[in-house]
Formats: structure tokens, sequence, C-alpha cells
């Protein structure tokens, strides 16, 4: 083997590197809202639309809109819930230059896609001027830097499902403020230490960020100096205060997640009296078996600061960036949003959660529940709920990452007897220094 | 043997019996809750018969759901463990014995660099693959899970070890006095006597391939393409959706683990010889 | 005689002709090998080397004033190593192998010396029953087993109750050791078969001298058959390194049902998050980097170790 083949080698795969470094476009870089705009189809052109969605039966919603529009067909395609692979699917195909024209994203990672510059930029094709159709706080969460970046789907304003009966061992009503809630709690469970008044995850910090919003936190404002990272700002650091107190006095119940089959059990039993859930725990609230007629839904307790109501959940319908359709595509997820023959079909086929159109509830959500004993909870407590939604809630663009961290820290609570607030702490710098790690710039409030 | 000591007889056969239930538990558990409804599988007991004999009816499910595409996702992991076996075999050998039996330079260079090759996980190198096939436009189509199957460097260590040990020199040189070109001796001469070695390659890297979930996960996009273990994959994530899946995942289950076992237990003999033929010593 | 003559013409022209003919056909023969090794790993390996030294930095909120990529040092690999969630999921896969691996590997070789003693009956058929999990895809295999985990679904739950156990298969302190069954069940009859291939090639001069001696079963396994099973073993003991370094599809699967799999449960799974579900590519290619290390290290250190072993 002569020095000069060994040479040539080197050279080669030096070449070689060179060319993989130059050729690795960072992700992130999809211009597509800096290109021009793409014409809607002419007259008699016929095209099909693809929607990823795990919404179930989604095809028999867009079967109504296909039989009005001959020419735009859509066809709905089941993707694994966003975290549970599908989002890992489509910035996959994304990065791969293809993907879907439409996609089920929830609100609180529009920003995430953002980073990788996924989403059309729908203000380029019309969208703001649907703005008034839709309920302000989920138009919020999809609009940055003046574009619109997705339509909402469905929200999920939050209440307080609760059974009389249990509550009526301690002659109890159902709390207007956390601290009665408090009180309840402990009164509940002194009174028999197998019931409890709720449960709360550890393993899933999604519904303590919720609280955390209602009572005034802002974790991620957006500014023209970059973001602004606030997890221990006075009112989370509040919300974990209060939660950390009912933990430590043992009157929450930490063994077992809402709607597990554990949880079910308990509830059916009389051993969770209570659960503050979105309007899509309803649905699941309603496979207790021996429920029937035993629950009822008030407004949810709130902080001395804050909103009335906050929200866990809720998705938007985004249409990805290399999507060759984004004017149809936003034409038809107008319609899915806002018509109300699509908000009920998707109601009655998807069970989907809270409609976001400021108008219409969808026509099944004005009865009155059998289940909820006969009460006509969705006019009478969702409704108020919705239009009481924090204000200036935004998600920041690594959410996931950061109820990743926030979980895995949360449930050190129980393995290692860390207080939420130190988790908080914890969690705020792994934010910070992820951000900076991907190239952004971050501000943190002193 | 000479004498049987029938108290061992027993001893050691019980055991066996015993180790043998927990080899077959799961196989028995599918084909028995393959046979239920999905209410009967929450409701009766797992090891035994529910109340309906539904087996004909969840078979026949699984062959229509999603117009056929259970069927799809087998011809799919049939292509891709099949024919990208096949190839991988093909080229090893022609490597193996191409560094076996000639000498030229770079041949060291070339063979440790296979070699390092084997020690590679499989996964390290889906990521920048799926990156660089992407540029290539290879995603989502059957190339970018089949181009990776076809190549077995593994494979190759075993055919040049192979080749070494049993492909004559004098035949060769025969071959080559009567005329023939090197690549007939490879087709006709060398490729039979290889035989053995050929068929542990294929073997190998057929359930290399077919167990691979990472490459066609990040891969594939398009359902038509994909294989078995995704399919399986995607149905069995459905069921808390929509509780049919529970019934099409235990079926599509049964369709897919008996042929699988009973091939198995047919090709069993491949393995017996295999790896150790004259490939490690002490 | 002509033919004498052509012959030894043919010969004096023949070195030169297969001379130049044997320095192409190699070449040939190698060259598709070759191409498509270059694709599928060389190339994949030297991007992720590059792309783990890479870095991205976004102006603006979301890096829509513009993204650049630049050389990063060793920040990624830094990053990697200090991830508590990383360096947990390499912990939890040593565990894993400290136990998983040698509590198979004995398991395969009792169950082949067994099979291969002279008190085994129906050796066939344990055979087959032990052999044919391995033709089963590990996503099926765990597909399969987590029905057999789940409570409400699962037999096992429902037999251990009936004697007063109250097994949760998927809990936070036992989901690693039921992932390690799903493994072990899949591949013991895999290195069983090969264990008892290496047996078979002992000559039964040694047993009938054994005999002779007067040695019982035991020592005969003792003294003669383990000796003589070493270099099967030891392959067997370095895939499943290899094998167990890489464990990604079965906590994957098993995600759905146990919520104690967290997103950076093995190494390679957590570089599959980093690059699909954070797009974070720059720390997974370096998180890959350091699997591929340390699967080659581990490799060779054992097989250093034994021929050590060996040689004393």
């Amino acid at each position: 083997m002569t020095i000069g083949r060994r040479r040539l080698l080197g050279l080669g795969l030096g070449a070689l590197g060179a060319a993989a470094l130059a050729g690795c476009a960072p992700p992130g870089a999809n211009p597509v809202n800096a290109e021009p705009t793409i014409p809607a189809a002419g007259p008699g052109e016929k095209i099909t639309l693809t929607y990823w969605a795990w919404l179930k039966d989604l095809q028999k919603v867009a079967d109504i809109w296909n039989a009005r529009n001959p020419n735009v067909q859509v066809q709905a395609v089941f993707s694994l819930g966003g975290s549970n692979g599908g989002y890992q699917k489509m910035y996959s195909a994304l990065a791969a230059g293809g993907g879907p024209d439409l996609a089920q994203v929830e609100l609180r990672s529009v920003p995430e896609f953002m980073l990788v510059g996924g989403l059309v930029d729908l203000a380029r094709y019309g969208a703001k001027q649907y703005r008034s159709r839709y309920d302000e706080a989920a138009w919020d969460q999809v609009t940055f830097n003046g574009g619109v970046f997705a339509i909402p789907q469905d929200t999920g304003p939050m209440a307080w499902y609760y059974q009389p009966e249990v509550l009526a061992k301690v002659g109890g009503q159902p709390p207007t403020t956390w601290d009665e809630w408090a009180a309840l709690a402990q009164q509940l469970h002194q009174q028999d230490p197998t019931v409890y008044l709720e449960v709360f995850s550890v393993a899933d910090a999604s519904p303590f960020m919720a609280y955390a919003a209602q009572a005034g936190g802002k974790w991620f404002t957006p500014t023209e100096n970059g973001w602004l990272v606030n997890l221990t700002d006075d009112a989370t650091l509040a919300t974990a205060r209060f939660f950390d107190k009912a933990i430590d006095g043992g009157y929450v119940q930490t063994g077992y997640d809402p709607y597990s089959p554990g949880w079910t059990a308990a509830a059916g039993n009389g051993q969770i009296a209570a659960l503050t859930g979105a309007s899509w725990g309803d649905a699941l609230v309603e496979t207790i078996g021996t429920g029937k007629g035993k629950w009822r839904v008030a407004p949810m307790p709130k902080w001395p600061t804050g909103s009335g109501s906050t929200a866990l959940g809720g998705s938007s319908t985004a249409i990805l960036a290399n999507s060759r359709h984004p004017q149809e595509a936003l034409d038809f997820a107008v319609w899915l949003t806002t018509s109300p023959e699509a908000i009920d079909a998707l109601i009655k086929y998807c069970g989907i959660g809270w409609s976001p159109s400021r108008d219409y509830i969808g026509a099944q959500r004005q009865q009155p529940s059998e289940f909820f004993s006969g009460q006509n909870y969705n006019t009478d407590i969702f409704v108020p709920a919705a239009k009481q939604q924090p204000k200036d809630w935004h998600w920041g663009p690594i959410t996931q990452r950061t109820l990743n961290a926030l979980s895995d820290n949360f449930r050190r609570k129980i393995t290692a007897g860390q207080s939420l607030v130190d988790s908080l702490h914890l969690t705020q710098k792994t934010t910070v220094d992820t951000m900076r790690q991907i190239g952004l710039t971050v501000l943190e409030a002193k | 043997m000479t004498t049987r000591n029938s108290g061992w007889a027993v001893v050691v056969t019980g055991l066996l019996t015993i180790v043998a239930i927990y080899f077959l538990v799961p196989v028995y558990w599918v084909v028995v809750a393959a046979t239920k409804s999905s209410g009967d599988l929450f409701t009766t007991p797992g090891f035994w018969f529910g109340r309906t004999m539904r087996l004909w009816h969840n078979v026949a499910e699984v062959f229509t759901a999603s117009d056929g595409i259970y069927l799809r996702w087998l011809l799919n992991s049939v292509i891709y463990a099949g024919v990208g076996a096949l190839v991988a075999t093909y080229l090893a050998a022609a490597g193996g014995y191409a560094i076996a039996k000639y000498d030229f330079p770079g041949r060291d260079l070339v063979f440790g660099t296979v070699l390092g090759g084997v020690l590679v996980p499989s996964t390290a190198t889906a990521l920048p693959l799926f990156l660089l096939f992407s540029k290539l436009g290879l995603t989502n189509t059957y190339w970018g899970v089949l181009l990776p199957a076809m190549v077995s460097p593994f494979g190759f260590y075993l055919c040049r070890i192979y080749a070494q040990a049993t492909v004559d020199d004098s035949v060769l040189e025969s071959g080559r006095l009567d005329g023939a070109g090197e690549l007939r001796i490879f087709h006709s001469l060398v490729l039979r006597g290889m035989a053995p070695a050929l068929v542990t390659v294929f073997l190998f890297q057929l359930v290399g391939i077919w167990n691979n979930f990472l490459l066609p996960l990040i891969m594939l996009a398009d359902d038509k393409l994909y294989p078995i273990t995704l399919g399986l994959n995607a149905w069995r994530s459905q069921v808390d959706r929509s509780p049919q899946f529970y019934e099409l995942t235990i079926g599509g289950l049964l369709v897919s683990v008996i042929p699988l076992a009973v091939a198995m237990i047919f090709l069993q003999r491949y393995w017996r010889g295999g790896l150790t033929d004259g490939s490690v010593k002490g | 005689m002509t033919t004498t003559l052509e012959r030894t013409a043919v010969r004096t022209n023949a070195p030169q002709r297969h001379r130049r003919k044997l320095l192409g056909a190699p070449w040939i023969l190698l060259a598709p090998f070759l191409a498509l090794f270059a694709l599928t790993v060389l190339v994949p390996v030297i991007l992720a080397v590059v792309q783990s030294f890479t870095h991205i930095n976004r102006a603006g909120l979301f890096g829509e004033q513009g993204v650049t990529g630049g050389f990063a040092g060793f920040a990624n690999y830094v990053e990697a190593l200090t991830d508590s969630n990383f360096l947990g999921a390499i912990g939890r896969v040593l565990l894993f192998g400290v136990v998983q691996v040698p509590v198979m590997t004995v398991f395969a070789t009792a169950l082949a010396l067994l099979l291969e003693s002279a008190s085994a009956r129906w050796p066939a058929f344990f055979r087959a029953a032990y052999f044919l999990p391995y033709g089963i895809p590990g996503v099926i295999a765990t597909i399969l087993w987590s029905f057999l985990y789940v409570p409400g679904l699962s037999p096992i739950i429902d037999v251990g109750r009936l004697v007063g156990l109250d097994i949760d298969f998927l809990g936070p302190n036992s989901v690693l050791w039921s992932i390690a069954n799903i493994v072990t069940w899949t591949y013991t009859g895999y290195n069983m078969l090969v264990i008892v291939a290496q047996l078979k090639s002992i000559p039964s001069e040694i047993y009938e001298a054994a005999k002779v001696d007067g040695a019982s079963p035991l020592r005969i396994a003792a003294s003669i058959q383990l000796p003589l099973i070493r270099p099967a073993l030891i392959l067997s003991v370095v895939f499943s390194i290899i094998g167990t370094l890489q464990l990604f599809v079965e906590p994957l699967v098993l995600r759905t049902v146990a919520p104690a799999i967290v997103t950076e449960y093995t190494p390679n799974l957590s570089a599959y998050n980093n690059a699909f579900a954070y797009n974070d590519y720059g720390v997974a290619s370096a998180e890959a980097v350091i699997i591929a290390i340390a699967a080659f290290v581990l490799s060779f250190g054992f097989l250093a170790w034994t021929n050590r072993r060996g040689r004393s």
C-alpha cells in the first residue's frame, strides 16, 4: 500500500466530510414563508389534500366536505398522538421534503414546529379575515410575529367535576377558591382516610401548568430581543407551594393519574370525589360504569389573582410547509373549525374537544346530560369558562422538552422528597440552557 | 448412551417441560385470544376460551381491514427481508471471496474498514442515513429500506473466512487454465462450494432485517410501505381510541406468529451448523 | 507437436494477461458491496461524526431571521454527557446488561447441557419449542408480551391474584426487568442452539474416556463441556453486549402502556428523541457516536479479557 494511495484516501475522506458539512442544511432553514405564495388551484383542477390527525373517524367528517367540493377532496390519515410518535413522523416527513397538507398539531406544539420552519404563514393566504370567528385566547396562541401559523381546532376550558353524594358526607359544597378546595380536601380525607378529594399527577405536569397559567403565571413571553423565560414567577411559585402543602399534608392522591384504570375504579367506588378537568374530560368521566346520575359540574376553584378558568390541551389544524395547496387547505381548515355542520360532525364522530368557534358550541352540547344529573353543563359551565381564559399565555419553542423535564422533576417529589418549588427552579435552568443550546436568544427575568 | 437412569430422566424432562411452558405460553395465549371478541378479552380468563368462538371472523377482519393493508404489509416484509438478504448474501460472497483469494494492494485496508463496520450499531447510522437519503430523495420509498438491507459486513467477514478455508487454489487455477473468466469461476465454481456459509449469512441477514425497526420507522411515512412490524405497531397504538383494534392486533399477531413459529421449527437445523463452522476458534 | 508449442506460447503470454485480469477481478467482485457499504455505512458514520460537531444559531424568535450552522467543538458531547437523563439511560442499560446477559447465557447453557445429556427425552421437541421465539421479530414479541403485562388483559396477573400475588409488570421498578424478560424469551433459544452446535462437535471419545474414569454427569459438564464450548459462549456474549447497548425497540413499543418508561429510557431512545422529537440533530449525533464507541470498547474489552484468560 503506497503512501500515495493512503494520502489519496485521506483526501477523499476529507472531501467527503467537507461535502457532508456543507450539505447538512441545518433544520429550520425551510424557507417556505419567504418564497412567493402558491396560487390557488384553477377552476376544474382536481386536488387531494391529506390530513394527518389522531381524531378517530375523521374521514366521516371530511366526507361531508368532499361531497360538496368535488374538486378538493380531503383524505384523513390516522397518525399516532403527537407526543406518542405522531410529531416524530411529521418532523421526519418535513425533513424529507414531503409530508401531508394538513396536520393536527396541539396548540402547545405550534412554536416547536415553527422552530423547524414547518408551518405555512396563513396570514399570507388571508387567514386574518377569519379572526373574529375564533375564541380570542386560542387565536392568540397561533399568532406570532404578525403571522398566523395554525387554525385553532379545539380547546380545553377547565371546570370542576364532582360527586355531590361524596361531598355530602362532610356537608361540602363545590369550592369557589383554591383555599376552600384545600380545606374541603382535608375535611374529606380526615373523615375517611380512604377517600380523597382529587388526584394530583406527578407524572404529567400539564395540569399544574394550567393551574399556574390560571394564577397569572407567564412562562414564555416573546419579545423583540428574544424569549423571556420565567417558570419561577410569583404566581407559579405560589401555585407550587400550594400543591407542595397538599402533597405533604397527604390530602391529595398521587398514586395514579386522572382517567387511568386505577382512577376510574376509585372514582366509581366513591374514593375520589372530584376532578378539575377540561371539557373533553366529560367523555372519560362517563366511562365510570356506576357513575350515571352521580356527577355534576361546577366552575373550577379560583386563585386570588388571575383568571376564572384555564385550559388543558387543545389542538390546531396546521398547514405544513411542503403543502402544494395551502389556499385550499386553509379553506378546509376554516370550514372544519367554524361551520356548524362540521362542528356537529366532529363532536358526533370524533369526540372532539371544545369548539374554538366563538358562536357555536355544537348542537349536542346544548342538551342537558343524563349522566351529569340532568345538568346542561356545557352551556351553563363551560361556555362561561371558555370566556375566562388566561390572557397573554404563550407557549415556548421547546414546550415538550420543558414539560418532560418538569414531569421528571415532579416525579422526584414522591421518590426523593424534592419540592415542586425546587423542581421549577431546576426546570427553569434546564429550559434556558436548552434554548440557548439550540441557538435561541433567551432573556431571564431576575 | 449406555444406561438411562430413569430417575434423572424424570427430573430432567420435568425441568425441560416447565421451561417449554415458559417459551410457549405467549404463543398459546395468542391462539386463545384470537378466538375472542374484544369484550370477551377483558372479561373472560386469559388462558381459556371465551363465550363465543370468533376466530374466523377475527382473521377475516385482519385481512380485510383498510382494504387489505395487512397483506400488503406481509408482502413488504417479504420484500425487504427476502430480497434484501438475498442480495446481501450475494454481495458479501463476492466480496469475501475476493478478499480471501486475491492478493491486491489495499486488501487489508478494505477488510479492516469493513470489519469496523461490523461493530457499528445500526442505530448510530439510521439518523444520518435518513438525512442522506432525504437529500437523495430515497426516503419513503422501498429503496430507502432495501439499500441498507443489502449490506452485511458480518456476512462479508464470514464469507471471507469460509472462502479462505474451503476454496481450493488448485480448483481456481484449473478453471483459469481452461480459459474461464474470473467472474465465471466465481459463479460456477466458488458459489456452490460456499453454500453452507451462504445459508448462514442469508439467515443471519434475514433475521437482522426483519428485526430492524428503527430504520423503517424513520424512513417510511406511507403506511403502504410498512413492513409487518410497523403495521402491527400502528394498529396496537390505536387500541385506546377504538377497542376494535384489539381484535385486529391480536388477530394480526396470530397470523404472523404462527407461520414464523412453524418456519423456525423447520429451519432450526441451519443454525445448528452455522456460525461456529470453521469461524471462531478458541 | 504444434499443441505443445501452442501451449508454451499461450503460457508465456498468459501470465501477463492473467495478472492484469487478476488485478481487476477482485475490484469487480468487491465493487457492488463496497459501493453500498460506503453509501449506507461509511458515509452515514462520517456524517454522524461531522454533525456531532455542529451547532445551530437561530436569529429571531424561531430562526425566521436566519438559521446558520457552525462548528461547535465538543459542546454537543459535553451536553450529552452532562445530561442526567442520558447518563441515567446509560446506567440503566449497563445494569440491564450486567444482569440479563449472564442470566440468559447461564440459562442457555444449562438448557443446552440438559438437552444434550443422556437423560433428556424428546430433545427435538424441546429444542424446537425453545428456538421458535427467535423467529418472532422483537416488535411483535413486545406487542405480544405487552398484552400479557397489562392489567385487565393479562392472564398472568389474574393467576397471580388467585394465589394472592399482586404483580405489577409495568411499574417504575419492574418495567426494566419485564423488558429483560422479553429479550431473554426471544434470544435464549438461539444462544442455546449455538452452544448445542458446539457441544455436538465434541468427539465422543472424550465422553467415553470420562465414563471410563467414572466421572459423574456434573463433572463432565464442568470439566469437559464448559471449557470446550467457550468460543460459542464468547460469541454469544459479545453479540448480547452489542444488542443490550442498542436497546430501543422494546422500550419504544412498551411506552404506550408503561408510563414509567420515560422519553430517555435507553441511550438509543434518547438519541432518537433528540433527533425526531426535539429536532436537535447535533446532540442526537453525539449520543449515537457515544453509543457506538461504547459498543466498540465493551466488545473489544470483553474479547481481550477472555483472550487473556484463555492463555492463562
